[in-house]
């Protein structure tokens, strides 16, 4: 039985370890303006044909975007940006509003085509995303991504798998709930953090001194 | 022509300021990089005034036939003729509230247009899934009981009202010890999390044990043989009522009133012959005959932990007290407050967690032998009590070489154990493998009579009722339930 538990335990982390997608090589378009870097790349694929039927439900389609510039060969992140952007389509007048809060601040525009408004949700078009001071000359960096299609927020996460966790009431016994280090739950569904989610990393890039 | 002109000036300027950064791409291939996982929210926030006013004309709910539409439509933060606006968090909370209710595989939300401009028809559509669920399997053997077995089982949405309901049973044989037999007990549980959608809940319980209680009355405290060991026989039914206010999504008082009936064939002074030659009374905590306990109990629950399953932020605290006493018409004047605390730190980008787990209680006055702390409650290293049911009589290992005979029952009692867990895998779900974790514990654990505190007549450390508690094992969280696998967990099912 323990040896059938062990095999179980290896081939659910061989499947598991599936999910676990690794950053996909993106090529991205990095220029200095300014004392920022810009870059320029698209996120189209976040985007698939449910999602994107989901544009005009009526309901909000939101794309939150992490960005984080790391030296090569280290972990430690010398520039991060948080972006989030918002589609919603008016049923009564048949526009798409979209919404971004990037570094500039909020906007708002509306577009009439679906197609249209798609572009303008996941394309970075020419983004200032870090500082140049950030970023010394002849040192090599990665831009990592990651995007997140209607994410759900933590809090709502932990409400849902506590809800499921209560058990069916308490008897007699009290036993060892008190001490116990563990809950059973055997009705077990699991929300995802996000619709979906990408994480794409960029070709290395440095900065040649002038 | 002028203007053109000047487009191509100015645009000729922009690219001079620009500088390509990537001239030159170096060839060594970079590492992937995966963003950290704890991952910053700052400036993720809720804007729920974007898009236009709308008005729910009406809320139509498809695709269930078990479950009542009326407790899918409660479960909604909407109503019909609520004004908000199209990008408000009600409308994108109201798919997972649903969801958790746990009587779906899916839930989908859509809106279209109502009969008037602004006014929209809100449509929930489900895919309902099983409800009928394994809560708990016990089976194992041990030195008094060759055999237990046993299971409990539930169903969390009787009838399609959202109702949820219990049974337990368990048997266990009896093995040679005197005056031992066989043993089982049976609960029968129902409980509404949310009366009519309220923040109150209600959940009752019955529970029926027939069973044997062992206790030594000579030899080694650390070997269990038959021939040291007596049993008395006895029988508890009673049931708990408790209502439950949730005060927020993840903080729960509740209150409860318990009554049970307790009837019991005590020998008539047993003793115990200790190994120096002297004999001590021995006090089984139970009145001769027949009793009753009757009781009222208070407490607090909170649970901050994002995934309780398999946590590695947040916390849990819990916090219960109760209150047994004549004037309530019970025969046992006591009172029991137990209290837990666990907290985790996330470390190394969360894919490591360090665990501080701390539980204890206290019982004043005299309680009956079952409301007592039982040596396995704080040592999870032994067989835990089913159903009420105790059915080994092992003693706890003696590690520290403190005092051998630790007590099988006290009323002063409690754990602190450290975890540290490590991620082995996590999945989206879609292979129904949530994740999984290796963990190592370790800790202290105590179990004493108050008495034992005031005086002793052996040196501060021999006289320690504690001991050391370790376990380690491997945590699967999957689409039909948790898997355990530990040390302590498998010795406590052979001991």
């Amino acid at each position: 039985m323990v040896a059938a538990l062990v095999l179980l335990c290896a081939t659910t982390a061989a499947r598991a370890d599936d999910d676990d997608d690794l950053p996909e090589l993106q090529r991205m378009r990095f220029v200095e303006r300014g004392d920022q870097l810009h870059v320029t790349a698209s996120i189209a694929k976040l985007f698939d044909r449910a999602a994107y039927e989901a544009l005009d439900s009526g309901f909000s389609s939101t794309v939150v975007i992490r960005i984080w510039i790391y030296p090569r060969d280290s972990t430690d992140p010398v520039a991060f940006m948080l972006i989030q952007r918002q589609a919603l389509y008016n049923l009564w007048d048949e526009v798409y509003e979209l919404k971004f809060d990037e570094t500039g601040g909020r906007k708002i525009v509306k577009e009439k085509r679906k197609a249209e408004a798609l572009k303008r949700l996941t394309s970075l078009d020419d983004l200032a995303i870090a500082p140049l001071s950030s970023l010394p000359y002849e040192q090599i960096y990665l831009l990592a991504m990651e995007i997140e299609l209607n994410p759900v927020s933590k809090e709502t996460l932990a409400q849902v798998r506590r809800w499921l966790s209560q058990g069916t009431g308490g008897g007699l016994d009290r036993g060892g709930a008190f001490f116990g280090s563990f809950v059973s739950v055997f009705v077990n569904p699991k929300i995802a953090e996000a619709d979906r989610v990408i994480r794409i990393r960029s070709q290395p890039f440095y900065r040649p001194k002038p | 022509m002028r203007t053109g002109l000047f487009c191509v000036v100015a645009l000729c300027g922009v690219i001079a300021q620009a500088r390509l950064a990537i001239a030159q791409e170096p060839p060594p291939a970079a590492p992937p990089i995966q963003p950290p996982s704890d991952a910053p929210d700052t400036g993720l926030h809720d804007d729920n005034e974007f898009g236009p006013l709308i008005l729910i004309e009406s809320i139509e709910v498809i695709g269930n036939t078990a479950t009542q539409t009326e407790l899918i439509r409660r479960t909604l933060p909407l109503q019909p003729g609520d004004v908000l606006h199209a990008g408000d968090k009600r409308l994108r909370e109201a798919r997972f509230r649903v969801l958790a209710l746990g009587f779906f595989r899916d839930v989908n939300l859509s809106m279209r247009k109502g009969t008037q401009r602004g006014q929209v028809i809100l449509e929930v559509s489900v895919v309902e899934r099983g409800t009928v669920v394994l809560n708990r399997l016990w089976f194992g053997t041990s030195n008094v009981s060759p055999y237990w077995v046993g299971a409990d089982v539930g169903e969390r949405n009787l009838l399609g009202l959202g109702i949820g309901v219990g049974f337990g049973f368990i048997f266990g044989a009896h093995g040679d010890v005197d005056g031992s037999r066989n043993q089982w007990a049976t609960e029968l549980r129902a409980s509404d999390p949310s009366l009519l959608g309220s923040r109150w809940g209600l959940a009752a319980a019955a529970t029926l044990v027939h069973g044997s209680e062992v206790y030594r009355v000579a030899g080694d405290p650390q070997k269990v043989a038959a021939a040291d060991l007596r049993a008395f026989p006895y029988r508890r039914f009673g049931g708990r009522l408790t209502a439950t206010y949730d005060v927020t999504a993840l903080s729960r008082f509740s209150f409860g009133a318990r009554a049970e009936s307790i009837v019991t064939d005590l020998p008539v002074a047993p003793t115990l012959a200790l190994s120096d030659g002297r004999t001590t009374a021995i006090d089984l905590h139970l009145e001769p005959g027949a009793s009753r306990v009757i009781t009222a109990s208070f407490g607090f629950d909170r649970d901050t932990r994002p995934d309780p399953i398999l946590p590695h932020a947040g916390g849990h605290v819990a916090v219960a007290a109760e209150l047994g006493s004549s004037l309530l018409g019970g025969s046992y004047e006591y009172a029991t407050l137990f209290a837990r605390y666990e907290h985790y730190w996330p470390l190394l980008g969360g894919k490591h967690v360090l665990g501080v787990k701390l539980g204890g209680g206290v019982v004043i006055g005299g309680a009956p032998q079952f409301d007592r702390i039982h040596v396995a409650d704080v040592d999870r290293m032994l067989t835990p009590r089913a159903l009420g049911l105790v059915l080994s009589a092992a003693a706890p290992l003696d590690i520290l070489g403190t005092r051998p005979d630790k007590p099988t029952y006290g009323d002063l009692g409690g754990s602190a154990n450290v975890e540290y867990a490590f991620e082995l895998f996590r999945g989206k779900g879609k292979n129904r493998v949530y994740g999984g974790d290796l963990f190592f514990g370790a800790g202290l654990w105590g179990l004493g009579e108050q008495a034992d505190l005031r005086a002793r007549d052996a040196s501060w450390y021999n006289a320690m009722p504690i001991d050391i508690y370790a376990d380690a094992g491997l945590r699967i969280d999957t689409d039909v339930g948790v898997f355990e696998i530990t040390v302590a967990n498998a010795l406590g099912r052979l001991r």
